[in-house]
């Protein structure tokens, strides 16, 4: 055992001394570099920046700015809270961060970010679409520019609906009726795909019951899972999930619905982001399918309305350390202006909407983006605190309340048990 | 017999780490007596002066470097508010006790405690059991069924952790798991959806499968290592007195391989009890936090929570524990190199 110990703290020794020179190594022809050249690093996430159009950006920012050299770096949204925290403690930051729109205030209360109020002209604050401000504000300052925004729709299988004698339907009750039917027309298949941890989706039922996630309540918040509405939402979330085998224990990226689950088949609708409709396509076709979607705004309680939508979306951030905030700044400007938007929405089929929505591009009939800008006005997001991004950590207990609830529980309980939690991680800064 | 045993047993004590560790060392010639005089002549042959510290010198400073610096790091750290927004403004208020005192207070704690204990009691009970019998039938086996079975049990243990949790996960998978097509085409109802993961004890049911599945070759190579040099005389003097199975493990080859099994289980246990990846990785400590052990429970305090402070002091008290489990260890070695 001893002699086992010994020779693997040698080995980690060795490997320890190896990493420091290579540390030291890559550090010198950094500051070499920065000597005449700037280099900026830019953290994406995964499946935001199409990579043609992110190299295409960078190519044209580098020839306005000579001697500059743009680094992307794709992450993952895994753990990326822990990531970005880790990262902005270091000397050496990546410059420019893609911020989920629901953690950036949490970053934003410790002092990581750049300031950006000064900066709103050059960046083109005027032409911001104000639904999507409030998630880059923070006590009347500006920490982030807003990116793009996304909302979930549902997307059907046209050939089982058709079968089914189903069409797109308009309300909750409508919508329930279809699955009947579709569960009649093919016991085999699922009328949707709906694992129980979906709380995007249920965030959008409870703004649909008048509910909230959590509300002010003096100058604390206080979790909203424990309310009649609450239970309401949870009610219908429920009813809509008998109609699927998904895990109730599971959100949609475990198996990942788009690309593990759909182009398995025997699904006839599920609720998804432009990006994994374009993700699940891709899958079917490179194992020799066909797909056939389409896609309907998620049904309100009335014709009048569609459902209410959690607004998914990024802003893009400068860390406070960064080496060359100037010049992070200036990218930013460059990649929110309305001619950089324009492609970016091409290069994302209109499945995004723009920080300025003057350069939304027109979606195409019959596509997701379609059906996406139908909801626009009804997007709405997370509350609006630094202490949110603390909620969505993982284990994120309105996860937690929705399998306990779907697993029979009462949504009371469940919903107290929740909110003793959210409220205890919301007040901390 | 019996005083001859009681004196290999003790005579064991100083090699059986070695021996543990296995291969290298030539295992003495098969006779209880000549193994008494063994140790004796060892120390006899180490070599004086300052070249005995000289050699354990870059160990010890690897050791103090990767080890002692973490661990005070880590002490310091337990006695502060360390949280994200500390972490990004470099700021590391001293907060005294209270990341510890907030901890013993907490009922959620002293559940992950006594789970943590009873997971590691089950684990290391089974590992034992398991893997001495495999030692024992590896020692029985004829030369081809004993390297089919080293060879699987080698093959077991170099599994690299992550890789084989998930392939337990895709066994037991709601969906697509081809545990719930065997109990389905078995003809047993209800496993259309089974999610095996659905309550703690399942959960922890699965982890066990795959800590034992893990553990035991280390167990049983070793046991098998120890038992060759149990000398074959002893097994017959038994026979000749009419010992079964049963009595002859009991008063022959348990007391031969004492020290063996001291070691063995202590190690297990510690291994066991700091087991992370296996339960982290297989379900992230839920359902609903309800597989989290010490370990798991530090680490999503800290990383996933963003409370550094609080799991330095969960990781703390983790150790604390561990070195009171091993006092036992010292103890009984101490004990006997006192009767020597």
């Amino acid at each position: 055992m001893k002699r086992k110990l010994i020779a693997a703290i040698g080995v980690a020794g060795m490997m320890v001394s190896i990493a420091a020179c290579g540390g030291s190594d890559s550090g010198d022809k950094k500051d070499k570099a920065e000597g005449g050249n700037k280099s900026l690093t830019v953290w994406v996430m995964d499946g935001s920046a199409p990579k043609e159009w992110i190299d295409g950006v960078n190519k044209e920012f580098e020839a306005a700015h000579p001697g500059t050299k743009v680094n992307v770096e794709v992450q993952q949204w895994t753990d990326i809270q822990t990531k970005v925290t880790t990262a902005l403690s270091e000397d050496t930051p990546p410059d420019v961060l893609e911020l989920g729109n629901t953690q950036t205030t949490g970053y934003a209360v410790t002092g990581g970010l750049a300031d950006l109020s000064g900066d709103k002209d050059k960046l083109g604050y005027n032409n911001w679409s104000k639904g999507m401000l409030p998630s880059a504000e923070l006590d009347g300052k500006l920490y982030a520019a807003p990116w793009w925004a996304a909302s979930r729709v549902v997307i059907y299988d046209k050939a089982a609906y058709k079968k089914a004698g189903v069409t797109p339907p308009k309300t909750r009750g409508e919508w329930i009726d279809g699955l009947k039917k579709l569960k009649a027309a093919d016991a085999k298949s699922q009328p949707i795909y709906l694992p129980g941890q979906s709380w995007y989706v249920l965030a959008g039922f409870l703004w649909d019951e008048g509910g909230e996630l959590a509300v002010k309540d003096g100058d604390k918040w206080k979790g909203g899972l424990a309310t009649p509405q609450a239970a309401a939402a949870m009610n219908f979330y429920k009813e809509l999930q008998s109609y699927s085998t998904a895990p109730k224990d599971k959100d949609e990226a475990t198996p990942q619905q788009s690309v593990d689950v759909v182009p398995k088949g025997g699904v006839a609708s599920w609720i998804g982001l432009g990006w994994e409709a374009g993700g699940a396509i891709a899958a079917i076709e490179k194992a020799g399918g066909k797909s056939d979607f389409g896609y309907f705004p998620i049904p309100g309680k009335t014709a009048d309305k569609p459902g209410s939508v959690f607004f998914g979306g990024s802003n893009l951030a400068v860390a406070e350390r960064s080496k060359n905030q100037e010049l992070a700044k200036e990218w930013l400007a460059f990649v929110t202006n309305k001619k950089q938007l324009e492609s970016y929405g091409t290069a994302n089929k209109g499945g995004i909407i723009p920080v300025d929505t003057s350069a939304q591009v027109t979606p195409e009939a019959g596509s997701f983006a379609e059906a996406m800008v139908k909801v626009a006005e009804v997007g709405r997001i997370t509350p609006i605190t630094g202490g949110w991004a603390n909620v969505e950590t993982e284990p994120n207990p309105i996860k937690g309340y929705m399998t306990k609830v779907l697993k029979g529980e009462d949504p009371q309980k469940a919903g107290e048990e929740a909110d003793k939690v959210i409220a205890e991680r919301i007040n901390q800064q | 017999m019996t005083v001859d045993s009681q004196g290999t047993a003790t005579a064991g004590s100083q090699d059986a780490p070695g021996r543990a560790a296995g291969k290298s060392q030539t295992p003495p010639p098969p006779s209880g007596a000549k193994e008494a005089l063994q140790p004796s002549r060892g120390r006899r042959s180490l070599p004086g002066g300052l070249l005995p510290y000289l050699l354990v010198t870059p160990a010890l400073l690897s050791m103090a470097v990767l080890l002692l610096y973490p661990l005070i790091s880590n002490l310091i750290l337990s006695f502060q508010s360390v949280n994200r927004r500390e972490l990004i403004r470099r700021e590391t208020p001293w907060i005294g006790f209270d990341n510890y005192t907030e901890l013993l207070g907490n009922s959620e704690f002293w559940t992950v405690v006594l789970r943590s204990v009873a997971f590691t009691a089950a684990n290391v009970a089974l590992i034992m059991a398991i893997g001495t019998g495999i030692g024992l039938l590896l020692n029985r086996l004829g030369k081809k069924m004993r390297l089919v079975l080293s060879l699987a049990l080698a093959f077991a243990w170099a599994m690299p952790i992550v890789a084989s949790v998930t392939v337990f996960q895709w066994l037991f998978d709601e969906q697509f798991g081809v545990a719930n097509w065997l109990m389905r085409t078995l003809g047993f109802s209800g496993y259309e959806q089974h999610n095996w993961f659905e309550t703690g004890f399942s959960t922890f049911v699965i982890i066990t499968a795959l800590v034992v599945w893990g553990s035991v070759p280390f167990v049983a190579l070793n046991m098998y290592a120890g038992l060759t040099t149990v000398g074959t005389e002893l097994y017959e003097a038994a026979r000749m007195d009419g010992a079964n199975g049963w009595r002859t493990f009991w008063s022959v080859v348990f007391p031969n391989l004492k020290p063996f099994f001291m070691i063995t289980t202590f190690l297990e246990i510690i291994w066991v009890f700091k087991a992370f990846t296996q339960v982290y990785a297989m379900n992230q400590g839920g359902p609903d936090r309800a597989t989290e052990t010490l370990p798991v429970f530090a680490y999503i305090e800290g990383m996933s929570q963003q409370h550094y402070g609080v799991a330095a002091a969960i990781s703390i008290l983790t150790i604390v524990m561990l070195l009171v489990a091993m006092s036992f260890y010292f103890r009984l070695i101490l004990k006997q190199e006192d009767e020597q």
